[in-house]
C-alpha cells in the first residue's frame, strides 16, 4: 500500500461485494428467511456475469445476467421454504452445493477448461465506481424502505410475527419470496462486482466465503441495512489491511478469521445485545 | 409437486427426476448420458479396486453423515461437520506424527485425539447455543471457515513439518496406520468402525433414556422442557458428540487413507453429509446404505470425467438438488419456534 488513499480505495473495492451481500442477507432475515445460500448466490452471479459477457461481448448484459441468476437461486430458496415446507437451512446448504457444482460444471462446458475462465470484457473503472456508489445508495434506500414504507413495515412484521401479518390480510409466504428476490438482486450485483468489476475473469471458489462474511455483517449490523453496510465496510477494510499487516508479520489466516471470530463473539452478546428477528429462519407452518 | 404426488410417488419420482437432470447435464457436456452413467458405475463398481475405493468414500461420508443426523435428531442443525472433520483430522495428524509408540497404543490415541478435536469444535457451537441462545447454524458456518484457516496456519506456520510438501503434517509411522481390510487398497478397518458406530447409535436412539431425551428435545422441545429435560444441556451435549463423531471420521481419513493430515483432506464431505443424512432418513442404519450410494457417486465421478468427458462437478450439482428435493418435512421438521 503506497498511501492512505490507496488503502481506502482498496478497502472500498473489498467492501463493495460484502455490502451488497450483507444487504441481501438483511432484507431476507428481516422477512424471516435466514439465507445461507448467499455464498451460492454470489457464485452463480459472478459466473453468469462472465459467461454472458463472454457470449455477447457486453459486460452490461453480464451484469443483468448476474442479477437474474442470483434472483433465480434465491427465489428457489424462498419458494422451497414457503411452498414446499423445506427447511431454510437445509435448502440453503443444498443451493450452495448446487451453485458450486453447477458453476464448476458449466465452466468446463462453456469455456472448455476447469478452474478459471479466460478474460472477458469487464465493466471497467467507470462501471466499478458506479457499482461502489450503487452499494452505498442501496444501503440508504433499503434502510428508508424498511423504516418508512408500508412494504418495509410488512417485511419487518413478517420477520417478527408472520401470523399477525396473515390476520392483517397479507400473505407472509409471498412476502418472503419477494424478499428473497430483492435479496437475490442485491447479491447478484455483488457477484457481478467480484468477477466483472474488480476483475475480468471467473475462477472456481472466487467468492471465498464472502456470503458467510455477509451473514456475520448482518448480525454485527443488528439486522439494519446501514448497520450491515457499516460492518461490511469494516470487514472490507480488514481485508485491505491484511496486505499491509502481512508484511509486518501478522499471519494472514488470523486477519481472514477476524470477521468469523467477530460473528461468534456477536452470538455471545458481548458486543451489545443484538437480537435476530423473532421469526428469522422459522417456518411458516 | 403437489401434496398428493409427494405422499405417493415422492421418493421414486425424485430419484427419476434427479437421474433425468443428471442425464441432461451429461448431454449438455456433449456426452451420451448412457456412456456417462456406464463410466460412473464402472468406475465405482467395476472391479475389486473400484469397489474398495467406493467403500473408502463411503467411510469418509459415513462419519460426518452420522454426525449430522445425530444433531438433527436432537433438533440441531450441524452445518459444521466439515470444520469438525478438519479439526479432528488436524488433531489426529499432529498426535499421530508425534507419537512413536506401538500401533495398539498409537491408533486408539490418534482416533481419540480426532474425536476430541471434533468435539471441541462442535462443543463451541453447542456452548454458544446453550449459554447464549446463539444460532448454531451461524456458529457452525463460521467455525467451518475458521477451522480451515487455523489448520492451514498451524501446518504451514508454527507446526510446519520438515518433510511436508504442502499444507500437511509429517507422515504417520507405518505402525500407526489403520490396518487394511483388503491388502494393496486404501480400504481400512475404518469402514467396520463406522458401521459399528451406526449400529451403536441406532441402539442409543431406540433403546436408551439418553437417546429418548435427544429425540424429545428435537421433536417436541416444549414438551421435553416441561418433562424436565434440560434443553440447553442437551443442545451442548448433542453438538459436542456430533462434533466428536465427525472428528473421529477425520481421524480415520488421516490414519487410514492419507497417513498424514492435509488441509484438503475433505472435498466437502461435511456438506455432502447433509444430503446423505436426509437420504438415510436420519436413521443410522439407512445412513450406512445412503453413504454407499453417495460413495458410488464420489468415486465414480472421476472415471465419468476421464472416460465420458463429463465434468465431475455434475455430481456436486445433483447432490445439491437431492438435498433440496429430499428436505421435506417428513425427514426434518422445519423450525417452528424461535430457536
Amino acid at each position: 500500500m503506497e498511501s492512505f488513499s490507496g488503502f481506502l480505495a482498496l478497502a472500498l473495492v473489498k467492501a463493495t461485494p460484502l455490502i451488497f451481500a450483507a444487504l441481501a442477507g438483511t432484507i431476507c432475515e428481516r422477512a424471516g428467511i435466514l439465507n445461507i445460500a448467499l455464498e451460492g448466490a454470489l457464485t452463480v452471479a459472478a459466473f453468469a456475469a462472465v459467461a454472458v459477457s463472454f457470449a455477447t461481448g457486453s459486460p452490461l448484459l453480464g451484469l443483468l445476467a448476474a442479477v437474474l441468476a442470483s434472483m433465480l437461486l434465491c427465489a428457489l430458496l424462498g419458494i422451497a421454504a414457503t411452498r414446499f415446507g423445506v427447511d431454510q437451512i437445509v435448502a440453503g446448504t443444498g443451493l450452495n452445493l448446487l451453485a458450486a457444482g453447477g458453476t464448476a460444471f458449466a465452466l468446463v462446458v462453456i469455456f472448455g477448461q476447469p478452474g478459471a475462465s479466460p478474460e472477458v470484457h469487464a465493466l471497467g473503472d467507470g462501471g466499478e465506481r458506479a457499482l461502489i456508489v450503487c452499494a452505498f445508495a442501496c444501503a440508504l434506500v433499503l434502510q428508508l424502505v424498511l423504516d418508512r414504507t408500508p412494504w418495509g413495515l410488512r417485511v419487518r412484521a413478517c420477520g417478527e410475527n408472520p401470523r399477525a401479518l396473515l390476520s392483517a390480510g397479507v400473505d407472509p409466504r409471498r412476502l418472503r419470496v419477494v424478499a428473497t428476490l430483492v435479496g437475490g438482486a442485491l447479491a447478484g450485483l455483488g457477484g457481478a462486482f467480484l468477477s466483472l468489476g474488480e476483475l475480468d475473469i471467473y475462477s472456481d471458489g472466487m467468492t471465498s466465503g464472502r456470503g458467510f462474511i455477509a451473514l456475520a455483517a448482518v448480525i454485527f449490523g443488528r439486522w439494519m441495512p446501514l448497520g450491515a453496510a457499516g460492518a461490511a465496510i469494516a470487514f472490507g477494510a480488514l481485508s485491505a489491511l491484511q496486505f499491509v499487516l502481512q508484511r509486518a508479520g501478522v499471519p494472514s489466516e488470523l486477519m481472514q478469521s477476524l470477521p468469523y471470530l467477530a460473528a461468534l463473539a456477536a452470538l455471545t452478546g458481548i458486543v451489545g445485545r443484538a437480537r435476530a428477528p423473532a421469526a428469522d429462519g422459522v417456518s411458516l407452518d | 409437486m403437489t401434496a398428493r404426488a409427494r405422499a405417493y410417488g415422492g421418493p421414486a419420482l425424485g430419484a427419476i427426476v434427479l437421474l433425468a437432470i443428471a442425464a441432461g447435464a451429461m448431454a449438455l457436456a456433449g456426452a451420451n448420458p448412457i456412456d456417462g452413467f456406464a463410466a460412473l458405475v464402472h468406475g465405482a463398481l467395476g472391479g475389486t479396486d473400484q469397489i474398495c475405493e467406493t467403500l473408502v468414500q463411503t467411510t469418509a461420508l459415513l462419519f460426518p453423515s452420522l454426525a449430522v443426523a445425530f444433531a438433527f435428531r436432537a433438533g440441531l442443525f450441524n452445518i459444521g461437520a466439515e470444520g469438525q472433520l478438519v479439526m479432528g483430522g488436524l488433531c489426529a495428524g499432529l498426535v499421530g506424527a508425534a507419537l512413536a509408540v506401538p500401533g495398539w497404543i498409537a491408533i486408539p490415541a490418534i482416533l481419540i485425539a480426532g474425536a476430541f478435536g471434533g468435539a471441541a469444535w462442535g462443543g463451541i457451537a453447542g456452548a454458544l447455543r446453550a449459554r447464549f441462545g446463539g444460532n448454531e447454524v451461524i456458529a457452525t458456518l463460521m467455525l467451518n471457515i475458521i477451522a480451515g484457516l487455523l489448520a492451514n496456519y498451524l501446518v504451514v506456520g508454527p507446526l510446519h513439518a520438515p518433510d511436508a510438501t504442502g499444507a500437511e503434517t509429517s507422515e504417520l509411522p507405518a505402525s500407526s496406520w489403520l490396518p487394511l481390510l483388503i491388502p494393496d487398497t486404501r480400504l481400512s478397518i475404518a469402514l467396520v468402525l463406522g458401521i459399528a458406530l451406526a449400529a451403536f447409535l441406532a441402539f442409543v436412539f431406540r433403546s436408551t433414556v439418553f437417546g429418548y431425551e435427544l429425540r424429545a428435545a428435537g421433536d417436541a422441545p416444549e414438551v421435553a422442557r416441561r418433562a424436565g429435560i434440560n434443553l440447553p444441556r442437551t443442545a451442548f451435549v448433542a453438538m459436542t458428540l456430533s462434533g466428536a463423531i465427525a472428528g473421529f471420521g477425520g481421524a480415520t481419513i488421516v490414519a487410514g487413507v492419507l497417513h498424514r493430515f492435509d488441509v484438503e483432506l475433505s472435498p466437502g464431505y461435511g456438506f455432502i453429509a447433509i444430503a446423505v443424512a436426509l437420504v438415510g432418513g436420519l436413521d443410522p442404519l439407512w445412513i450406512v446404505l445412503a453413504s454407499f450410494v453417495f460413495g458410488i457417486l464420489q468415486s465414480g465421478s472421476l472415471s465419468m470425467q476421464a472416460f465420458a468427458h463429463v465434468p465431475k462437478d455434475v455430481v456436486t450439482f445433483v447432490e445439491g438438488l437431492a438435498i433440496l428435493a429430499l428436505a421435506t418435512r417428513r425427514f426434518v421438521a422445519p423450525r417452528t419456534a424461535a430457536s
